[in-house]
């Protein structure tokens, strides 16, 4: 059969066209005008005069955005491995049970997954209430008084990053799960004929295996919380915001409460560099690890 | 078809005459912030304005959330011309708008026209609305903080003087002996925000100048060595009350209110604009004492207190020119709201109008009446763009102040890295 070769090139090209129209117009333009924007003086709106690099020099000179960057990775180093090892850790627990048990344990596991943040920030700002709070019988027995968790500095970033763990791992655990059912059976019976501890197949079996789908895991949860703003930007109301200050937030700020909209295109810039820099990274990483 | 055909035509004939009556009467789109006490009041004000105005002027009002969503969303509607024809507007937050090209300006003569002129407001309040000496607000209300006073407590204290109003408050010494006499019947002897931004900044700010203070010099210096000390005073006062347990720590708005409408505070300081609250829960019984409320009292040199405004301004809707019916309908609603505001002081708050704050009536509203004098020596947020309503001045209050009122930070510190922080900012 002699096949048209350029008919099939158009019918392709065609097929992809709507997707790759509305991925240009959608998101290649907007990222192309905001790398362009962070080099002008530009306000919230309308266009603004070239300054070459000078955003980029002023942003070094800057400790807001410095602690917004050493905050966002303290929240990264927070979030991103304890969040991992919850969920595989979750998710071999729910695995191990049978039929609708599984699937009522796993439904309750997911129901914080699909609350929207405004809704998860009321349920734990009424839960840590110091006056109110469900929370506070356990921080009154020890620290030995009522604690406002979200206004004292060194609390916040783990309690914000607490919360976050106990919204977000619902979704991992589906990830691991799925990851868990393609290990064939098999392999653990043949393990369980030679006498394998439980911790050894774990570690020989279960481990190396659900490796790909941890990698993933991992690589998700890096770029999701590098990009944390709403969760921390919700709790920090009525309290200091500067020395929790995450980059998202410092975006925000600059935009849209400062008028700085070129500045503030820099430091997206900066953070944009950061993702792609880490998740390249760390995939490259855990790949190679995973292929030993 | 001919019986169709009449139908159509007498339908399309209606909808035209519909139309046209439609175009005689003006609808002037209005955007606010206001909610709570403001929002009710805010709402029977409009309605009476087009019930008054019925087959004139419409007002179509919507309301947005107060603080920087607001002005986000003036400034972006604005950009692309779908701004309301009028708005709300804070005049500590004229600055930014003027800056950010958010709001058009004022012609003086169109003003004159509905009697809106400078010798119809108080000069510092008519002057918050301006730039360079053009006019981009037109004032509305002058809002404060008041001393809120549990009479009870005071009583059994022996802090009321013969005119059943408080005594013995003035003086930083005084109120903290003031203070000591109160705090053994009450769990706090005072009451007020210590924690994020809003009363920290408005009690700092009327303290400060009270000591005399400049927050922003003239050559854009914030904090001039000079007024560093009076800057450090204040904050060290305002800390006192807490570290000798006499206010909240880290308490948030909210609980501040809940704390003096329980009874457990003798003393309050907040804003005008929770009048409404303790009016009507005195009305329904809930509050359990007598209230009163009382102009901020003179802690250092002179009197002064902290004030902002509710004005009206007009957004600068890009690319569409106001017809001059529009504007003629736009002015009647700042004029006639202004005219009637004697209705918006229920909610606590002065009018701006001298007519209306000069009548009879308001002279005898209580208790606006006595806290009223603070209008005369009200100082208003600097005029700075970094300043004003959820501006990064009530940032830096909410990362310094606030915390040295706690106890996390020193006065010298907090002074010194708020300075260097907006210093920062602005250069």
């Amino acid at each position: 059969m002699i096949r048209n070769h350029r008919r099939e090139v158009v019918a392709a090209y065609l097929f992809i066209l709507p997707f790759v129209l509305s991925y240009g117009v959608l998101f290649f333009w907007p990222t192309l005008q905001m790398i362009y924007l962070s080099f002008t003086d530009a306000p919230l709106i309308g266009p603004g005069q070239w300054i070459g690099l000078e955003n980029y020099i002023e942003m070094f000179d800057d400790r807001r955005f410095w602690t917004a960057v050493r905050n966002t990775s303290y929240f990264v180093a927070l979030t991103v491995i304890p969040n991992t090892l919850i969920g595989l850790a979750i998710a071999m627990m729910v695995s191990r049970l049978k039929g609708w048990q599984q699937s009522v344990i796993l439904a309750m596991f997911f129901l914080p997954y699909i609350l929207p943040v405004s809704v998860v920030y009321r349920i734990w700002n009424w839960m840590f209430n110091v006056q109110f709070g469900i929370m506070q019988y356990p921080l009154t027995w020890i620290f030995g008084e009522p604690t406002p968790v979200f206004r004292v500095q060194w609390m916040f970033m783990p309690t914000v990053a607490f919360v976050t763990i106990w919204w977000t791992c619902g979704f991992n655990i589906l990830l691991f799960l799925a990851g868990l059912r393609s290990i064939p059976s098999d392999i653990y019976e043949a393990a369980a004929l030679d006498n394998a501890n439980r911790w050894t197949i774990f570690r020989r079996i279960t481990w190396p295996l659900i490796w790909p789908v941890t990698a993933l895991v991992l690589t998700i949860q890096l770029i999701l919380q590098l990009k944390i703003f709403d969760q921390v930007y919700l709790f920090v109301q009525g309290g200091r915001p500067d020395p929790s200050m995450v980059m998202v937030q410092y975006i925000y700020n600059m935009a849209f409460q400062r008028n700085e909209g070129g500045y503030a295109a820099a430091i997206a810039v900066a953070l944009f560099a950061i993702v792609i820099v880490f998740s390249v990274l760390q995939f490259q990483l855990l790949r190679s690890r995973g292929e030993k | 078809m001919n019986k169709f055909f009449k139908v159509a035509m007498l339908s399309s004939v209606a909808a035209l005459t519909l139309g046209t009556v439609a175009q005689a009467q003006e609808t002037v789109v209005w955007w606010d912030f206001l909610s709570g006490g403001d929002g009710v009041r805010m709402k029977a004000l409009i309605e009476r304005f087009n019930t008054e105005h019925e087959g004139e002027i419409v007002i179509q009002p919507t309301t947005l959330e107060w603080g920087t969503p607001f002005y986000t969303r003036v400034q972006t509607a604005a950009a692309i011309g779908e701004g309301p024809d009028v708005m709300t507007y804070h005049l500590s937050r004229v600055p930014l708008g003027v800056e950010s090209g958010a709001i058009a300006q004022l012609d003086p003569a169109d003003l004159e026209s509905v009697g809106l002129t400078a010798d119809t407001f108080a000069a510092a309040n008519w002057e918050a609305g301006q730039i360079d000496g053009n006019q981009y607000a037109v004032p509305f209300d002058i809002h404060s903080i008041i001393l809120y006073y549990n009479k009870d407590k005071l009583e059994e204290a022996g802090l009321l003087g013969e005119d059943g109003l408080p005594t013995g408050l003035d003086g930083a010494d005084n109120f903290m002996a003031a203070l000591e006499k109160l705090q053994p019947n009450s769990e706090y002897a005072l009451s007020l925000q210590t924690s994020g931004d809003g009363t920290p900044w408005r009690v700092f700010y009327s303290l400060f100048n009270q000591a005399g203070g400049t927050f922003l010099g003239e050559d854009g210096t914030f904090f001039p060595d000079e007024s560093i000390p009076a800057a450090v005073q204040t904050v060290e006062t305002m800390a006192s009350w807490v570290e000798g347990g006499y206010a909240p720590r880290l308490t948030e708005y909210e609980g501040s209110v809940a704390l003096f409408t329980s009874g457990a505070a003798a003393l309050h300081m907040n804003g005008v604009w929770e009048v409404p609250t303790m009016t009507d829960l005195a009305a329904s019984g809930e509050l359990g004492f007598e209230w009163g409320a009382i102009a901020i009292p003179t802690f250092f040199d002179q009197t002064a207190t902290w004030a902002d405004s509710h004005g009206f301004a007009i957004p600068n809707n890009a690319g569409r020119e106001m017809t001059p019916e529009k504007k003629a309908a736009v002015l009647e609603v700042i004029s006639w709201m202004n005219q009637n505001s004697l209705s918006w002081a229920e909610a606590g708050h002065i009018p701006a109008y001298a007519p209306t704050r000069e009548s009879e009536e308001f002279r005898t509203m209580q208790p606006n009446a006595t806290y009223s004098v603070l209008a005369d020596t009200a100082v208003f947020d600097p005029k700075s763009v970094l300043a004003g309503v959820a501006s990064p001045v009530y940032d830096a209050v909410a990362n310094y102040i606030s915390p040295a009122m706690n106890g996390e930070m020193s006065a010298d510190e907090a002074i010194e890295e708020m300075k260097a922080d907006l210093q920062d900012q602005a250069d």
